[in-house]
């Protein structure tokens, strides 16, 4: 068989057990954790989502952008005010989020993609997150520098007191698999295909009749989405939001978690999540070394699989289905 | 020919770039069911015309007619929804993908075009119908027994018999073809040649096309036109353009 990205990838089992491996993993972190990991594992959740959130217009859509954080700073803010307010709910301010981060990248989406070339179109979306964190930075009605405080974690149906024990950890669990199942679907369905082609050849896509400005528009808008869900579920998690979240370094992240983990197939950016908050975790005592194994990960993993962790993965498989291929008698019995 | 019953027109088409002027007062008509040629040596403003035509490019001036309505500022993609195909002089497939996506998505742009049923395109699994679909196409150009391949490991000609049968997905009423035969060995010249001629007697197709290869040009086209430095300098049957002495002075002569 000729090697298949797409298809080594997709097989619906596979899929099923990643899906499931990732969640029994996350539901047995306060069994076995301390508070200090469960907050980590919170904050991976989040991660992951803005991570995905990300890739839907880098790896999946072929566009750079390098001011994502807007998005999550956007949908953060939104979710942070609301809360702030007594008796607002979660899910409000959920939606509040995503709206935020939806709406302001629809609107920098469409100054910035009309000039689709890659570099401007780059520059531009950092320019305007930077006008963002600076706006945040100043304005007293978003905490200034100090940041915003006094964020509540409210009470979900009269039961679920988010407050208490480890109900925030839950509640992020649940709102980033549902999201996390929305990008799933986001990438696979015709629209996925669709943007999958664009990003390989826009002017056959074109010519295939599809509206490649207008698709790059929807999938920077959803991304936006998405990123603004990941700040909202953000803002009850830390109770407290600093203008750091709209800052450039930490557009950087997405970026370094795609890389890490592999942009050509869904699940590269979960793996580059993880894998990087556990280097940053277990190397976070070693002063100033945390930076330097985090680098050198980067640097090895970049350099000795361009397809990121996830792209090495498939290709070890590949190397190991082809060998039995090559020594001719014996692959009667593959499957 | 009356002008009206033009399937594609095209009248007094101007196309500068900064001040270099590529095409000159061009006018050209398709009648529906029939097969155009464009030919000129190079440089002569073919791919330009054709860009034009396609949609790729707007022209500086002049009006481009599709089917009797004017389309001259219609961009490409909307001119595909309205029933224009088209391929490129070098084939452009998505490489990433098996030749059964790169037909799925096709046909699955075609639907989406409609609007009819928007929330199918978040449809994650492809219907029965749909692959049926991809599959008779795909043996129609000779591709059906490479199905599961990944486009970018297909030889070119085949690339190209993938673009072709990616564009009829679509179900064109015209093909728009640019250079169909560019980088084909001769073996498979001789089968494109014979399978463009059932596409346009199935199909009754109006076949647009822009050749280098003269052979091609004669054993296809029913009329053919002949640009030179960016002006038509004759049209007509084949025969008449090869009577033509201006023609063999320009372009057959040599």
């Amino acid at each position: 068989m000729s090697p298949n990205v797409g298809k080594a990838a997709g097989g619906a089992s596979t899929q099923v057990l990643l899906a499931g491996v990732l969640l029994a993993g996350f539901l047995s972190v306060p069994m076995w954790a301390d508070k200090g990991v469960i907050f980590l594992a919170s904050v991976a959740l989040v991660q992951i989502v803005f991570a995905l959130s990300f890739n839907v217009i880098f790896g999946l859509s072929g566009m750079v952008s390098f001011g994502h954080a807007a998005y999550f700073a956007s949908g953060a803010y939104a979710c942070g005010l609301l809360l702030r307010e007594p008796g607002v709910s979660v899910f409000t301010g959920l939606v509040a989020g995503g709206l935020a981060g939806g709406a302001l990248a629809a609107v920098i989406g469409l100054v910035a993609l009309r000039r689709a070339s890659g570099n401007y179109f780059a520059i531009l979306t950092l320019a305007f997150a930077e006008m963002l964190h600076i706006l945040i930075a100043k304005t007293p009605w978003f905490g200034r520098e100090d940041g915003l405080t006094g964020i509540k974690r409210p009470v979900i149906a009269g039961s679920m007191d988010l407050a208490q024990g480890d109900g925030i950890f839950y509640f992020t669990l649940a709102v980033a698999s549902v999201l996390m199942a929305g990008a799933w679907v986001l990438w696979h369905c015709g629209f996925g295909h669709r943007l999958a082609a664009i990003r390989q050849e826009p002017d056959r896509a074109a010519f295939l009749g599809v509206d490649v400005h207008r698709a790059r528009l929807v999938a920077f808008t959803l991304s936006g989405v998405g990123a603004g869900f990941a700040g909202a579920m953000y803002a009850p998690l830390a109770q407290l939001l600093t203008p750091e979240v709209a800052h450039w370094s930490f557009s950087a992240l997405p970026i370094l978690f795609c890389l890490l983990g592999g942009t050509a197939i869904f699940w590269g950016p979960v793996a580059g999540v993880l894998v990087f908050l556990g280097l940053e975790h277990s190397t976070r005592n070693i002063i100033g070394l945390s930076e330097v194994v985090i680098g050198s990960t980067l640097l090895v993993v970049v350099l000795v699989f361009p397809g990121g962790l996830a792209g090495g993965m498939l290709r070890l498989r590949q190397m190991w289905r082809r060998q039995p291929a090559s020594s001719g008698a014996v692959q009667g019995g593959q499957t | 020919m009356n002008s009206n019953a033009a399937i594609l027109q095209a009248r007094g088409v101007f196309k500068n770039y900064g001040d270099i002027r590529v095409l000159h007062d061009v006018a050209l008509e398709v009648a529906p069911g029939t097969t155009h040629a464009v030919i000129g040596p190079n440089g002569a403003g073919k791919t330009t015309l054709f860009k034009v035509l396609s949609g790729e490019l707007f022209a500086t001036a002049g009006t481009v007619h599709f089917e009797g309505r004017d389309v001259s500022r219609v961009p490409g993609h909307a001119r595909v929804r309205r029933g224009m195909g088209r391929t490129f002089q070098v084939a452009r497939v998505f490489g990433e993908n098996t030749v059964l996506d790169n037909m799925a998505v096709a046909i699955e742009s075609r639907e989406a075009a409609k609007g009819s049923h928007p929330l199918r395109s978040l449809s994650v699994s492809r219907s029965s119908a749909l692959l049926e679909e991809c599959r008779s196409i795909l043996a129609q150009v000779g591709l059906g027994g490479r199905l599961h391949e990944r486009a970018g490991v297909l030889a070119y000609g085949e690339r190209k018999r993938l673009e072709l049968a990616m564009t009829l997905a679509l179900k064109p009423r015209m093909l728009l073809l640019d250079e169909p035969m560019a980088g084909m060995s001769p073996g498979d010249r001789i089968a494109a040649v014979e399978l463009l001629r059932r596409i346009s007697l199935e199909l009754s197709m109006s076949i647009l096309l822009t050749e280098h290869d003269m052979s091609v040009v004669f054993a296809l086209a029913d009329r053919v036109t002949v640009l030179n430095y960016g002006k038509v300098i004759a049209s007509g049957s084949p025969e008449e353009v090869k009577a033509s002495p201006l023609v063999r002075e320009v372009y057959l002569g040599h």
